[in-house]
């Protein structure tokens, strides 16, 4: 994957999906607790809440998965030009 | 007053994507250093990566608004759009044609229509995609505006300005891999901004089963009703669905539309080049389940008074009921501050990708098969890259222009949404010969193409103006009152049997090329695949068949 010609690698795009849902999810859950059951249908179900939490699990684990596809890339990277 | 109205934390999620793509595009600038970075992405993306991207290009918030909208009055038809309408062609483009794109090195589609035919019919080509590209880029940005307008009550300036300039900054600075990244995030902001409404949706009408119990017979099944055009709401047979939609229109966008291959080519090498429409067909078929539910969920909920759902009226006929505001709408029932701001963000990501895609696609075709074939041959990388960056802001320019002659003439949107038809139908035809039958001539590809695209928009013209004789309608579209959607499913169709039927007869008798010129870029002259030997697993033909598989277990499902 890793040419050393070519410019070097950028963080994966995992990491930045993962940065942008997990600010989201907890943005979420955030606006639950500050604005509370609303008047919306099926408001009592506390879909910023849980959908909120869902977002913010997802966006961890896309963080999770980007540094460590960055972490191989940079490895593989250093090997090749070793 | 607007339909929706805005908390701050809506606003502080709306103003961290904008942040958040123009940082990105800041980010990578420092990564876009040559031609190939900046127009390929540096051609070093995974399948994963690429198949997202080549989805996404294609995943615009008109289309998810549009299909919406358009369940509410076609019913489950819909689907058929995300299914035969793309799947088969996803897999034919990664199974048979993708070699023959990725090998050859090229950095655009019509580069491919040089190698393979001569110079005037890439240019043919070139040109009026670039031509499409802007006009499409265009339309886009003014239906946004227009959509944010009706439901937000936002200033039609401030939103085409905005994001046409927070466009302009990021494929600026990082070229095609910024496009990619922003529509990978709007993927993802999609299914997490939107799906909700569907599940919200599905869960108040008491389950999936209960939302079909309610529809009417010509609206609940995919293909049961298609045996006479007047027993479904498309008022088309299964005929016009297999060729039209299934055959020559989806085959002409998904296999030779620049917008969405480009994303495979950025691929960093020939086994994912041929993965990235694979990987993208699972995401494809999965799409109803917003686009499809929420609009069926619409439908339900505005034929039952009790409810209080109602649809806003159409800016332009304010007698009727607009469906391209079913999803907003549902949105403003189900969702609290928060996930307002979030759905909101979704449809802004996802007009400003579908923009992006346009903008990067025609910088392309721009700088390379017109710009350095016509203008400046000897044009250096360097150089290539600075015109790829000027091509950027100019066609957002272009695009802003066309923003506003639409919202003047609201009438030439109607023509420039079937600009499609006349393009990428007649090009799939020359492409396929192209591809597959090496007798086939540089003279038989062009005037194919030319016939091909004067059927296809005389056909559109002579029944956007009502001067088409009814005989003649009732056998090319096989109806007697064709819909507008059947109109263009046949317009295509005779435009690529036109492109078809020219090109073989021009072929016939004109010198084709040898076969040394031709190795590489036809069926038969090209060596073996490069996954002959590999695992099963890293095969793109298990995986097309699995998609198959999925896909007609779909249709026989909602049969």
């Amino acid at each position: 994957m890793s040419d050393p010609s070519k410019s070097p690698e950028p963080l994966p795009i995992w990491f930045f999906v993962g940065v942008i849902l997990l600010v989201y999810g907890l943005l979420l859950m955030a606006s639950d607790f500050l604005y509370g059951v609303g008047s919306t249908v099926l408001a009592s179900t506390r879909p910023c809440l849980w959908w909120g939490g869902v977002t913010a699990l997802c966006g961890a684990v896309f963080l999770g998965v980007g540094l460590r596809v960055h972490a191989a890339d940079k490895a593989s990277r250093k090997e090749e030009q070793s | 007053m607007s339909a929706i109205t805005l908390t701050a934390v809506d606003w502080i999620i709306i103003v961290l994507y904008f942040v958040g793509i123009i940082g990105i595009g800041l980010y990578l600038r420092r990564f876009t250093r040559t031609g190939e970075d900046f127009f390929l992405a540096g051609r070093r993306n995974s399948s994963w990566v690429a198949g997202l991207a080549f989805l996404s290009a294609n995943l615009g918030a008109l289309e998810i608004l549009g299909w919406t909208g358009g369940t509410m009055k076609y019913g489950m038809s819909v689907a058929h759009f995300y299914w035969i309408g793309a799947i088969p062609a996803m897999l034919f483009l990664g199974l048979y044609m993708m070699p023959f794109y990725y090998s050859s090195k090229i950095h655009s589609v019509p580069g491919y229509l040089k190698l393979r035919f001569d110079e005037r019919t890439r240019l043919l080509n070139a040109v009026s995609f670039a031509v499409m590209t802007l006009l499409m880029s265009g339309i886009n940005l003014y239906l946004m505006a227009l959509v944010f307008r009706t439901i937000l009550g936002w200033n039609w300036n401030v939103s085409m300005w905005v994001s046409a300039a927070a466009i302009g900054c990021y494929i600026t600075l990082g070229g095609l891999m910024s496009a990619i990244f922003t529509e990978i995030v709007q993927f993802f902001l999609i299914w997490f901004g939107l799906f909700l409404v569907s599940i919200l949706g599905v869960s108040e009408l008491g389950g999936l089963g209960a939302v079909f119990h309610g529809l009417p017979d010509t609206m609940g099944r995919l293909w049961a009703n298609t045996g006479v055009a007047s027993a479904n709401e498309m008022k088309v047979t299964w005929a016009g669905i297999v060729m039209g939609l299934g055959f020559v229109l989806s085959f002409g966008y998904w296999t030779t539309d620049f917008l969405v291959v480009q994303r495979a080519f950025s691929s960093k090498d020939l086994r994912s080049a041929r993965l990235t429409p694979i990987t993208a067909s699972f995401f494809k078929m999965a799409l109803p389940f917003i686009v499809v539910v929420a609009g069926l969920v619409a439908f339900r909920l505005a034929g039952d008074p009790s409810k209080g759902f109602a649809l806003l009226p159409h800016p332009s006929h304010p007698n009727e009921a607009w469906n391209d505001t079913a999803l907003p709408m549902l949105m403003a029932r189900y969702y609290p501050p928060g996930l307002v701001g979030l759905g909101i963000t979704a449809l802004l990501a996802g007009f400003m990708a579908g923009q992006a895609g346009n903008v990067s696609a025609f910088n392309t075709v721009w700088t390379y098969d017109i710009y350095r074939a016509v203008i400046k041959k000897d044009a250096t990388d360097e150089h290539l890259v600075w015109v790829g960056r000027v091509t950027t802001i100019v066609g957002i320019l272009l695009s802003v222009g066309t923003a506003y002659l639409a919202m003047q003439f609201n009438t030439i949107m109607d023509y420039i949404q079937a600009i499609f038809s006349w393009v990428n139908a007649p090009l799939f035809a020359t492409m396929m010969l192209g591809m597959f039958w090496k007798r086939t001539t540089s003279a038989g590809a062009f005037w194919g193409l030319i016939a091909g695209m004067i059927v296809s928009f005389s056909i559109f013209v002579a029944f956007k103006t009502g001067a088409m004789p009814v005989a003649l309608s009732r056998l090319l579209t096989f109806s007697d009152a064709p819909s507008e959607m059947s109109r263009n499913l046949w317009q295509a169709s005779w435009g690529w049997i036109a492109c078809f039927v020219v090109t073989i007869g021009v072929s016939l008798v004109t010198r084709a090329k040898s076969d040394s010129e031709l190795v590489g870029l036809v069926k038969g002259l090209t060596g073996q695949s490069e996954s002959a030997d590999a695992p099963l697993l890293g095969r793109p033909a298990f995986w097309a068949a699995i998609a198959f598989a999925v896909v007609v277990a779909l249709n026989l499902y909602f049969w």
